[in-house]
């Protein structure tokens, strides 16, 4: 006999709309074991908390149903207020009746209906519950931080700062991902690398940051608060504990590559820093582009070494690091544009992509700062094309969100570094952000042309072979549009990086349908992932620009201390154990483990789980024939009890 | 009065129960008939549950999992695939209506897609009518 | 030409005397006289003069894996393996039960084995019609040849063009005779759960006494425990005092299992059975 206690949640008016919630509670109290049944407007504020507490003194109530919203809500408020009253808090069932029930009809009978046999099938299951202890473990003090963009750098320069340890690990040979190749920053217009490099030597000289370039996450073992993570340093062939960055290599080196830092728009060499304020300032050799590695003969770079720091033989190795948490902000591709045939891009020597403008209007860039053709004219029209792939049904139907933005930045820079005229061709303008609006007004001021229309078609002009023809529809004028222009600028879509799949399952997240990271709630938990200790930051989450990346860096951050601050850590409980007594020793449970929890004891001839190997999914229960395995909080008889109270109805 | 069908959900925690979550949070609506079993991983699903819903009087059983490859557990629903196909062809050759069994992969970010397979099955369970072979009478 | 019932029943005498007398194993597990000629009985012989009262017959129906895992892990057991039996004994090894190395595999090439509540030939109608051990150590005879090749899965041709309706009906018959004696679980060789699931009480799977939904559950269930792993011998058909034709239904499953999987229960030892293992390329039709 088990003493139950049903709180019935309005949540305002979201449950009670559609679901008669005091018809619910009168039900409820007509059902087995149910001792006290109530419901309340919002049960998750301190009224509704303290009513509950109050219930279980009251009426000795040892199983609790809070019939609200989802339990990936509010579950452990309500374990909360369980284990305060001296409840154990793994007697708390939740019913999910708004976000499962209410939400998604219209129709009072069909809602209220429902919602009573989830609440049966709940009261079924609540008799059987178990209270569960929970499993405290130590937990690691340090910090992975994966991919050393903005993002990456400002929440490692924010963990460090805390004295925590952090591990930055960047696949490429510098930090400072996408930003350092930007020329500006919209809408304050101030020089990109100016604000980025100060922070990426900061983490360069930080004691608490080890800075892990030119790696890679090869394998993620262990959980919250003990991940195991195993990082692959490709080779450099260059010893960079003897290089001492005096770059001499560089200038001998007769191997070329397309630099990757100038978006292939010039050739670097094949040992080579990507670009002058690299973070280290220590080269790497490009296999692919090395002379030595292509033809078997070359070596110039180690004759002109004198700290004889080349190492042809250098092999990938591999360091696994302990760390109680990680940050993953792994960024962002641009949308490859060319299978796009109708803009032409990578067939007429005239299409840009974004990225690839801002390394032209970057002095450090490929023609020094100067905004001039791939033939060296300086073009007199310029178009730039917003949402290319991006809010496009065929394609990606997000919003990049920051491509107004930095096409209004473009059309000034083209203003202030050419006399060309500069044409907007845009869907909506879209300026919601700190000084943004402001900046549109003053780009209009500028003399930039804004033409409402998705660019269209791009072609080779039939009258000037130099020239290329925008055409699309003015959708103010109704007028369809052909402008000859010189210079044609994409605004491609902001889509994940092409090694999303594979950060994905080391670190088990989800993904929307275009690939970003899900958090754990859209709203409430933007950082978090539904795998506990991992948190994410900046565009690989979804496009935004860099205040809101630093800040999600920051937010990140503090969340991933809020695990590392900490001794310990309780763990779910819900683990499976054997009952040696029905175990037959087929051994299922050994083989489909996907964490190597279940051993079998030889001596006893049962299979035996680790608790702290075992995250609770289950699969060994079900494969177990003779039902000896009991996935804790998720039993057997504690499902088929659900089901059959869930079914009466 | 038409047939209204009662259909035993069971979805896993981490992909299709949030992503029917993502459907209420985004107001789609579809019918009421089907009833959730949340577990941790469609992987704990015993082929006996299967068969304990139809005698209970489930018209239909709806199990929803994470897409292959993207398991929380990194291989649990590749284990359920196999185990629910063959519960599949067990229910078929028994005689039951293999249509009143459905196994879809919904992740956490497919609302939409949640609440068409519920709109379909559920239809789909009402023309095929009340299921009896397996209830068990009371 | 295949040799006969009794040249075989002499050599697995004169077999198990030696591996019993030169200690090579413990027990020989083999066949032993019953209550007439025609119901033979397993027997264990654990003298070299028990070797003497092993009986080969057609009768000897019985699949002898079933008693391998009852002895402690590391006994010498020499079994005489026919077809059937001996992909049992690949099957235990795949699950771990019992390991190849203790094991002496006595090959009996039998064809013409009868069963003998009707006295029929059992072919691969109620079995997988397969005549020579897969796997043996000692081939006692010569090897079975000549036998038309037939699909095991041929029978099913009638049962899977029947209507739903009716096959239901046509189970609901078969089951509902089910008087739960469960001798269908106890002469199966890879039934060696202790308890079996039904057999436990909480949660109750399924009603115990002999009831149309307590049946169904036993024995959907066990179909399903089952699947990749029944080798198809037909014992449990056969041990069945009311004549459920559960072969039938495991067929049905392995035939599935086979398509599904591209594996054959009980075939090579380095297989792992399918219902534990999963290919990332398997295809979703398969839950259609």
């Amino acid at each position: 006999m088990s003493r139950i206690g049903v709180f019935v949640c309005h949540c305002g008016l979201n449950i009670a709309k559609t679901v008669r919630v005091s018809e619910l509670a009168q039900f409820a109290s007509t059902l087995p074991d149910v001792v006290v049944a109530k419901d309340y407007k919002f049960m998750c504020s301190t009224p509704g908390q303290e009513m509950i507490a109050h219930d279980i003194k009251q009426h000795r109530l040892d199983r609790i149903i809070v019939t609200a919203c989802s339990p990936l809500m509010h579950e452990q408020t309500f374990r909360k207020v369980l284990a305060a009253s001296g409840l154990n808090q793994y007697l708390l069932t939740i019913v999910n009746i708004r976000e499962q029930v209410s939400w998604v009809t219209h129709d009072i009978e069909e809602g209220t209906a429902k919602a009573k046999a989830l609440l049966n099938g709940a009261v079924y299951r609540s008799r059987l519950l178990a209270p569960l202890t929970s499993r405290v473990i130590d937990v690691n003090d340090d910090v992975m931080v994966v991919g050393g963009g903005i993002a990456g750098i400002q929440a490692s320069l924010e963990l460090a700062n805390t004295g925590k340890k952090v591990y930055l690990v960047e696949k490429n040979s510098t930090i400072g991902g996408h930003m350092a190749q930007f020329d500006k920053t919209f809408p304050t217009l101030d020089c990109s690398a100016c604000i980025l490099t100060p922070k990426m030597d900061a983490v360069l000289q930080h004691k608490n940051i080890t800075l892990m370039t030119y790696c890679e996450v090869s394998e993620v073992k262990g959980f919250i608060g003990n991940f195991d993570v195993t990082i692959r340093q490709k080779a450099r062939y260059v010893d960079h504990s003897k290089c001492n960055g005096c770059l001499a290599c560089t200038e001998k080196c007769p191997g070329k590559g397309l630099s990757e830092w100038d978006e292939g728009l010039v050739n670097r060499k094949a040992i080579h820093i990507p670009f002058p304020q690299a973070v280290p300032q220590k080269p790497v050799i490009d296999r692919d582009a090395c002379t030595f590695f292509k033809k078997g003969k070359c070596r110039l770079c180690e004759k002109v070494c004198e700290h004889k720091a080349i190492d042809f033989d250098q092999q990938d190795t591999f360091t696994t690091v302990k760390v109680g948490a990680v940050i993953v902000a792994t960024g962002y591709d641009l949308m490859d544009t060319k299978p796009l045939i109708q803009y032409g891009y990578g067939k007429y020597p005239g299409v840009y992509n974004a990225l690839e403008i801002e390394r032209l209007f970057n002095s450090t860039g490929p023609t020094g700062g100067k905004v001039t053709l791939r033939d060296g004219r300086e073009p007199k029209a310029i178009a730039i094309l917003h949402c290319i792939g991006s809010r496009d049904k065929n394609h990606y139907e997000h919003c990049s969100r920051v491509c107004c933005m930095y096409s209004l930045k473009f059309a000034h820079l083209f203003k202030e570094k050419t006399s060309a005229d500069v044409y907007q061709f845009y869907i909506d303008m879209r300026a919601a952000g700190k000084g943004y609006e402001e900046f549109y007004n003053r780009i209009i001021e500028e003399d930039v042309k804004f033409i409402r229309g998705k660019g269209a078609r791009v072609s080779k002009s039939a009258e000037e072979p130099d020239r290329l023809i925008v055409e699309a529809e003015d959708t103010i004028t109704g007028k369809f549009v052909q402008l000859p222009v010189d210079m044609v600028v994409l605004s491609p879509a902001m889509i994940p990086r092409s090694d999303t799949e594979s950060i994905k399952r080391l670190f088990n997240l989800s993904t929307d349908k275009y690939g970003f990271f899900m958090e754990r709630h859209p709203k409430l938990a933007p950082l978090s992932t539904m795998s506990e200790g991992i948190f994410i930051a900046g565009v690989c989450q979804s496009p935004k620009d860099i205040p809101d990346t630093v800040a999600q860096a920051n937010g990140a951050a503090a969340e991933a201390l809020t695990i590392v601050e900490k001794d310990k850590l309780e763990l779910e409980a819900t683990t499976a154990m054997v009952n040696p007594a029905s175990c037959c020793g087929c051994q299922n449970c050994v083989r489909v483990c996907p964490y190597g929890a279940p051993a079998f004891n030889e001596t006893k001839r049962v299979s035996e789980i680790n608790e702290a190997l075992c995250k609770g999914c289950g699969l060994c229960a079900s494969v177990c024939p003779s039902a000896a395995i009991i996935a804790r909080h998720f039993t057997n008889d504690q499902v088929l009890a659900e089901m059959e109270g869930l079914m009466e109805f | 009065m038409s047939f209204e069908p009662k259909i035993l959900g069971i979805a896993c925690n981490w992909c299709t129960y949030t992503g029917a979550d993502l459907a209420g949070t985004t107001r789609l609506q579809y019918p009421q008939n089907l009833r959730v079993v949340r577990v941790m991983c469609s992987s704990r699903i015993n082929p006996s549950f299967i068969f304990r819903a139809f005698q209970l009087g489930a018209d239909g059983v709806l199990v929803g999992g994470c897409h292959p490859g993207d398991c929380h557990y990194n291989t649990g629903n590749l284990y359920a695939r196999r185990r629910l196909a063959v519960t599949k062809k067990i229910l078929e050759f028994s005689g039951i209506e293999p249509e009143r069994f459905r196994v879809e992969w919904i992740s956490a970010s497919e609302g939409n897609r949640y609440a068409e397979v519920v709109t379909e099955f559920t239809e789909q369970v009402k023309q095929l009518g009340p299921q009896t072979k397996f209830k068990i009478s009371r | 030409m295949a040799s006969s019932f009794k040249q075989i029943e002499d050599k697995l005498k004169t077999e198990a005397k030696k591996l019993l007398k030169t200690g090579q194993v413990s027990v020989v597990l083999a066949y032993g006289k019953g209550y007439d000629d025609n119901h033979p009985m397993p027997y264990i012989a654990k003298l070299p003069s028990d070797a003497d009262n092993i009986v080969f017959n057609e009768y000897c129906t019985h699949n002898l894996a079933r008693y391998l895992v009852r002895y402690p892990k590391g006994t010498k057991i020499a079994v005489a393996v026919k077809a059937a039996d001996s992909r049992a004994v690949i099957q235990l090894i795949q699950e771990e039960k019992v390991k190849r190395e203790d094991l002496i595999l006595l090959g009996l090439p039998a064809y013409g084995m009868k069963n003998s509540k009707t006295g029929e030939i059992i072919d691969s109608q109620t079995t997988c019609g397969l005549y020579n051990p897969v796997l043996y150590d000692t081939l006692l005879g010569e090897e079975v040849h000549g036998q038309p090749v037939v699909s095991p899965y041929d029978v099913l041709a009638q049962y899977e063009a029947m209507d739903k309706d009716a096959r239901f009906e046509f189970w609901k018959k078969e089951f509902d005779k089910c008087i739960r004696c469960y001798a269908c679980r106890k002469a199966c060789p890879m039934c060696y759960c202790d308890p079996c699931f039904i057999d436990q009480n909480n949660p109750r799977w399924g009603e115990k006494s002999p009831q149309s939904h307590g049946n169904l559950m036993y024995h959907l269930t066990r179909f399903h425990h089952l699947a990749g792993r029944c080798i198809d011998c037909g014992e449990c058909s056969r041990a069945c005092p009311v004549d459920i034709p559960l072969y039938l239904f495991h067929k049905k499953v392995a035939k599935e299992c086979e398509e599904m999987f591209g594996q054959a229960s009980g075939m090579r030892i380095d297989d792992k059975p399918v219902l534990v293992n999963f290919r990332v390329d398997d295809s979703d039709k398969i839950l259609e």
